[in-house]
């Protein structure tokens, strides 16, 4: 892990910065339109939803002069100092992700997918930093995991376009990347309808193109059992430049990973 | 003499009822502490109902053996008051036979576990939160927030069922479209409107059943999952989408048709053209 060189430090959202009374933090972090003003003794928040089209590849938040047009919400507070410090955490609970198509993985295979899942956006104002708001920088939809209703978990709903090529992963500042390896070591195809990812058990970095990352994923289907395991890369991922830890783990990970049925993981 | 032999039993008995009274209210105040410490001690391991039946126990455990040691001190014999107890029992129990029926009906619902403090209920036409399981009754809080007091006889008798039970529920919806819409299309747009809810869940999918040919309208069930806690936001935002859904794709939900036939031998009913403006002129 490396730090920022001092002048990255600026173009990058989650720096923190400094609003002084009577300006707002406004601009676009992918797909959400925010404006965070500071009034003489409370913070204004308007937050708005960008269409799927309007999303920009690069946030754009600059400090500006004035406050919001509208108002959503008002934070009161009575400390002295103007800092403002935006940061990024991943989902609360695991994501169900689901390729567009269906996707198999033949017998004795590998692959890597590149999942991208949206992140929580983290408010937080003054010296020593208190928390204004925590919220999806894109809301998801609930889904139920689990081999019956009465059985399993709440999980958000992720739609994936299966990318296996990086260079093909779309720029968006809203979301992050967390590449997963998936082994098969059974006899048959796997079908990869739908997987749950254990995001609340991922690290977040963040690169100095200010494109988000996680540690790497494998899920190994084992050969004679019907089980799967789930392994977290201890390491930081291997992409990106000059990659900052962002958030730890909301959840630690067993240090053997996770061994579960292999319905329960590909709900299959 | 005897006046003064007298003087000392009354001293004797006045001394005896002083700490026979000394022992009940101990008795009272150590066992409501005790219960208390009970309660916090186990907060973090049992759930709301356990830990008030833990707090009974074991307040009315430590009472009882402060109330026995106050009337050992007034001088009853412990062994007589129990069989007297007994006996008092089988008459009480024939005296008040609904009493200890829901006595024991109370046992049975903590024992089966069918629902908890905290828990929101629907017994006949009664839905409410669990405020309380006592000896005699069940105690719940409507949602208009009344107070209502039912029975554990008639809790034991009748069906319950526990709302919050599981963690997903499923609304389900009687619509009608009409005949002349295409049942595919139809089955599109209502699943478009449920894809495009956040708070629908994606998974169990959303359920399509065409239920048959009614009076005026093709009717069908469209059955879709909520998280619990979203369930009543669901029920009006997607009901408002469907009916926003429709209107925008042009699908008709009809009223009631009613065709007069009247049939094939008869003849057609006469119809007669009225003149407006004689009516009219007759009308004054």
């Amino acid at each position: 892990m490396t730090q920022h060189p001092q002048q990255q430090k600026k173009t990058l959202w989650w720096t923190p910065r400094e609003v002084p009374a009577g300006h707002r933090l406004h601009g676009s972090l992918g797909a959400l339109e925010l404006s965070l003003g500071h009034d003489t003794d409370e913070w204004l928040l308007d937050c708005a939803p960008v269409g799927e089209d309007d999303i920009q590849p690069r946030a754009s938040l600059k400090v500006e002069k004035g406050l919001p047009e509208t108002i959503g919400e008002r934070f009161v507070h009575a400390g002295k100092s103007d800092q403002v410090h935006l940061s990024a955490m991943l989902a609360d609970r695991p994501v169900v992700i689901r390729p567009r198509q269906p996707v198999f993985l033949l017998s004795q295979q590998t692959v890597t997918l590149y999942l991208s899942t949206p992140i929580w956006l983290k408010i937080q104002v003054g010296e020593p930093a208190v928390l204004l708001k925590e919220f999806p920088a894109q809301p998801l939809s609930d889904t139920w995991f689990g081999p019956s209703t009465r059985e399993g978990e709440l999980c958000y709903a992720g739609r994936t376009h299966a990318r296996h090529n990086p260079s093909e992963l779309p720029r968006r500042p809203h979301r992050a990347i967390t590449p997963l390896t998936i082994l098969n070591k059974a006899s048959t195809p796997l079908p990869l309808e739908k997987f749950s990812l254990p995001v609340p058990m991922l690290a977040l970095y963040g690169d100095v193109d200010g494109m988000l990352w996680t540690q790497a994923v494998t899920l190994t289907r084992e050969g004679q059992t019907d089980l799967a395991s789930v392994q977290i890369d201890s390491r930081p991922p291997a992409y990106g430049k000059g990659l900052i830890r962002l958030a730890p783990p909301r959840q630690e990970p067993g240090r053997s990973g996770l061994v579960r049925a292999f319905s329960l993981l590909f709900g299959t | 003499m005897i006046q003064e032999l007298v003087a000392t039993l009354h001293l004797e008995m006045l001394l005896s009822l002083i700490r026979a009274a000394i022992l009940l209210g101990a008795g009272v105040l150590i066992a409501s502490l005790a219960g208390r410490l009970s309660m916090r001690s186990f907060r973090q391991r049992l759930s709301p109902q356990m830990l008030q039946l833990l707090k009974r126990i074991v307040f009315y455990g430590i009472f009882g053996l402060f109330l026995a040691a106050a009337l050992s001190e007034l001088g009853f014999s412990i062994a007589v008051i129990m069989g007297a107890a007994g006996v008092l029992t089988v008459a009480i129990g024939f005296a008040s036979q609904t009493t200890a029926s829901n006595l024991i009906s109370g046992l049975f619902l903590i024992g089966e576990h069918s629902f908890e403090i905290g828990d929101v209920i629907k017994v006949g036409d009664t839905i409410g939160e669990v405020l309380s399981i006592d000896a005699l009754s069940v105690k719940l809080r409507t949602f208009d927030n009344l107070f209502v007091r039912i029975p554990n006889e008639s809790l034991i008798k009748s069906e319950v069922t526990t709302l919050t039970r599981f963690p997903i529920r499923r609304l389900d919806l009687k619509l009608g479209v009409a005949y002349k819409e295409d049942i595919n299309h139809v089955r599109d747009v209502l699943l478009a409107v449920a894809d495009a809810n956040i708070l629908c869940l994606d998974e169990p999918a959303p359920l399509f059943i065409f239920t048959g040919f009614g009076d005026s309208a093709l009717e069908i069930q469209f059955s879709v999952w909520a998280k619990r806690e979203n369930f009543l936001a669901l029920r009006n935002g997607v009901t408002a989408d469907i009916k926003a859904a429709f209107d925008a794709a042009g699908i008709e939900i009809p009223f009631p048709h009613l065709s007069i036939y009247t049939g094939e031998v008869t003849k057609p009913f006469p119809v007669r053209i009225a003149d407006s403006k004689a009516e009219n002129s007759n009308d004054d």
